[in-house]
């Protein structure tokens, strides 16, 4: 009887104790990820100078190498990846009027020279740039013939360089100047305290568990009447499923960091993880039919009992009180 | 011996009533949605003090709320992107008509009536062209839909009536949203906000656009006070540590101030969002609240000083109220603030919604 013993369990717990060291979250969370985001980025731009054909398996291992290095820090939407529009020219999506393949479509048939140099480059609509314009210039059928050969490769390329630059921007932001502002909170205008700095991780942890559910899970499933599995996160490459996973690797990371491991809400993302496991469908094409949605809604309420637990149980160890107003302010 | 609520209600349906006005609900001063502690969303009446008045069921959380300026009926919009929102009768408590958005139309929760009742004015989402609009429904036909114009913007979000017959002000807070993608900001590196003056026939006659350094704060709400002024709310969309100023003032001549304490550490305490923004009725005080800083601060409004702050846990809505300002809570406070002091603290097991809104002749905007 396993399961009466866990609610027992859960009832009886205290709210989950926070970890206070936001600087060593700093040191093997943040800067982790970034650097590694900033290295995958400039090996996917080098190997596309070599070789920009959409088929070559070099140019898509190290397309799905960078990729997987964003989504592990897409969670941490502030600071250094907001200046400048940084993580909006990484990725943007969703993009419910299909502004990407627009902007792409309109470069290619102009073979407007905005592409020969990166400071020109990124004058461009943040819809014709990064990861996911990427991911239709190397996957989308409609793309891979689309003008010139020459001009679909400079055009690669392009993207490329503006991704790497922006990643390496971003990294070096976060060495030079905010990784210091987070782990001396209290000492500056931005984190007037380490509650401060916790409250802004909290929120990064909870808007990207949000964004899985909600966007990554929520867009494709649609509603029961109207599935959509063409509205799935990256599915020209099939990482829609992966997307997930790492997110909820992601965030499981960043949740025990700031829980002190506490295992009940571990255990919540094990769980999820497992579940994604019996998905099997990489790019959520099987939510038109009956067996397979369900899969992923039930992979979705996993999702959200992490999202109830961490608002709960860790917002309420932090002093967040779920306001009616501040919470949810328009 | 029935109540004098379904009295009423049996006057209006034998027709032998009608003219109804607000005095034959109790004469509310204000309007608020709330969510009850048994979890139902209502629409509460005010009184000048801060006592329930009238109190009427909703189907689900509301934003804000339009009241007529004569008649007791209010129209509660579903908070964004919701496509529907019901005119209710004050007297009865029932639904007389409803709305439903257009195809490829949502609301974004703020509408206002003309000044003589007969038009209802709702801002819209014209969601595939990515473009804001103004929906007028005729209120003698029931409310039924015969135009709409553009609003000036992307993301029209409060809209209010000026004096002097000088039109509608609209806060185009510029964040383009998809229904497919629920509250998802589509365009932060390319947002433009502005606020538009445009007249009951859909011409624009002004436009106020704020210097590029402050593109990416989010005009979002308006106060409007007798001499045609209008304060705006802002929500900063741009680096958490930054900390511009988040409420603007748009005088009748033109001029535009931005309004800001001195500190660092007050204009912090806002967390980059305002939640609504009210004038005295006297104009010299401007105030805007905070619910994510827990606090309202209040301005002088000529010389944009800042006057006092108040620490109200959740404040959000704030209306003007006789020599100052009635400020309400998600926690249940109704706070009566006045010459710079708190006079009186009501609390209800209520949680105030986002905005308290006035009715039209009670208080600052006046009759247009």
């Amino acid at each position: 009887m396993l399961k009466p013993t866990i609610l027992c369990l859960s009832l009886s717990l205290p709210s989950i104790a926070i970890a206070q060291d936001v600087g060593s979250i700093v040191d093997t969370h943040i800067l982790p990820g970034y650097q590694s985001l900033a290295a995958k980025t400039q090996i996917l731009s080098t190997t596309a100078q070599q070789e920009c054909t959409p088929s070559s398996a070099t140019l898509q291992s190290a397309y799905h190498d960078a990729f997987d290095a964003w989504v592990s820090v897409s969670h941490l939407r502030f600071g250094p990846s907001e200046t400048e529009d940084r993580a909006f020219a990484l990725a943007f999506w969703p993009d419910p009027r299909g502004s990407t393949p627009k902007t792409l479509a309109g470069l290619i048939a102009d073979a407007d020279p905005v592409i020969e140099t990166s400071e020109a480059f990124r004058t461009v609509s943040v819809a014709g740039r990064g990861f996911y314009a990427l991911e239709f210039l190397l996957f989308d059928p409609a793309f891979v013939d689309m003008g010139s050969p020459e001009y679909r490769c400079a055009l690669i390329q392009a993207v490329l360089t503006d991704i790497a630059d922006n990643s390496a921007a971003i990294l070096e932001d976060w060495t030079d100047r905010y990784a210091d502002l987070m782990r001396n909170a209290g000492e500056n205008g931005t984190y007037r305290s380490e509650e401060e700095a916790l409250r802004q991780l909290f929120t990064a942890l909870s808007t990207g568990l949000e964004f899985t559910s909600s966007a990554r899970l929520g867009r494709p499933l649609g509603t029961f009447d109207r599935p959509k599995p063409k509205r799935a996160e990256a599915r020209r490459s099939e990482r829609s499923l992966r997307h997930v996973v790492l997110s909820l690797e992601a965030t499981r990371a960043l949740a025990d960091l700031m829980s002190d491991e506490n295992p009940e809400l571990d255990a919540a993302f094990v769980k999820a993880l497992k579940r994604a496991e019996t998905v099997d469908d990489p790019s959520f094409s099987g939510v038109a039919e009956l067996q397979g949605r369900l899969r992923v809604e039930v992979l979705q309420q996993q999702v959200d009992l992490i999202r109830q637990k961490v608002a709960e149980d860790l917002g309420t160890s932090l002093g967040i009180a779920a306001g009616f107003n501040s919470l949810d302010g328009d | 011996m029935p109540d004098r609520r379904s009295f009423l209600a049996g006057l209006v349906a034998t027709g032998l009533c009608p003219k109804a006005s607000w005095a034959d609900v109790g004469s509310p001063r204000y309007l608020s949605a709330a969510k009850r502690p048994d979890g139902a969303y209502v629409l509460c009446g005010l009184s000048a003090e801060g006592a329930i008045v009238f109190e009427i069921l909703l189907a689900g959380r509301g934003h804000a709320a339009a009241a007529h300026p004569t008649r007791p009926l209010a129209v509660a919009f579903a908070r964004r992107p919701g496509t529907f929102a019901v005119v209710l009768d004050c007297t009865t408590g029932l639904e007389t008509a409803q709305l439903s958005a257009p195809k490829g139309r949502h609301f974004y929760g703020h509408g206002t009536f003309s000044s003589d009742g007969g038009l209802l004015f709702t801002t819209e989402n014209d969601y595939e062209a990515a473009r804001g609009v103004i929906g007028v429904w005729d209120v003698q036909a029931g409310f039924q839909r015969i135009d709409e114009f553009p609003s000036g913007g992307i993301g029209p979000h409060d809209i209010k009536l000026l004096p002097d017959s000088r039109g509608l002000v609209v806060a185009n807070g510029g964040i383009e949203t998809h229904p497919e993608t629920g509250r998802a900001k589509l365009n932060i590196p390319s947002m433009r906000p502005n606020l538009s003056i445009v007249d009951v026939n859909g011409h624009q006659t002004g436009i106020c656009e704020l210097d590029p350094e402050f593109r990416k704060n989010s005009i979002r709400h308006l106060a409007v006070n007798k001499a045609g002024d209008v304060a705006f709310a802002m929500q900063w969309q741009g680096d958490v540590s930054d900390h511009p100023p988040l409420l603007g003032k748009w005088s009748v001549e033109g001029h535009v101030d931005l309004l800001s304490p001195s500190t660092p550490q007050q204009r912090a305490s806002m967390h980059g969002y305002a939640g609504s923004v009210a004038f005295s009725s006297d104009l010299t005080q401007v105030a805007i609240t905070s619910p994510r800083g827990g606090r309202a601060l209040v301005f002088d409004s000529e010389s944009g000083e800042l006057l006092f702050e108040t620490v109200v846990p959740d404040a959000c809505g704030i209306a003007d109220h006789e020599r100052g300002f009635v400020l309400t809570s998600g926690n249940g406070k109704i706070c009566i603030y006045a010459d710079r002091h708190p006079q009186r603290t009501t609390m209800h097991e209520r949680a105030w919604d986002n905005h308290l809104v006035e009715l039209a002749g009670a208080g600052s905007a006046g009759s247009a």
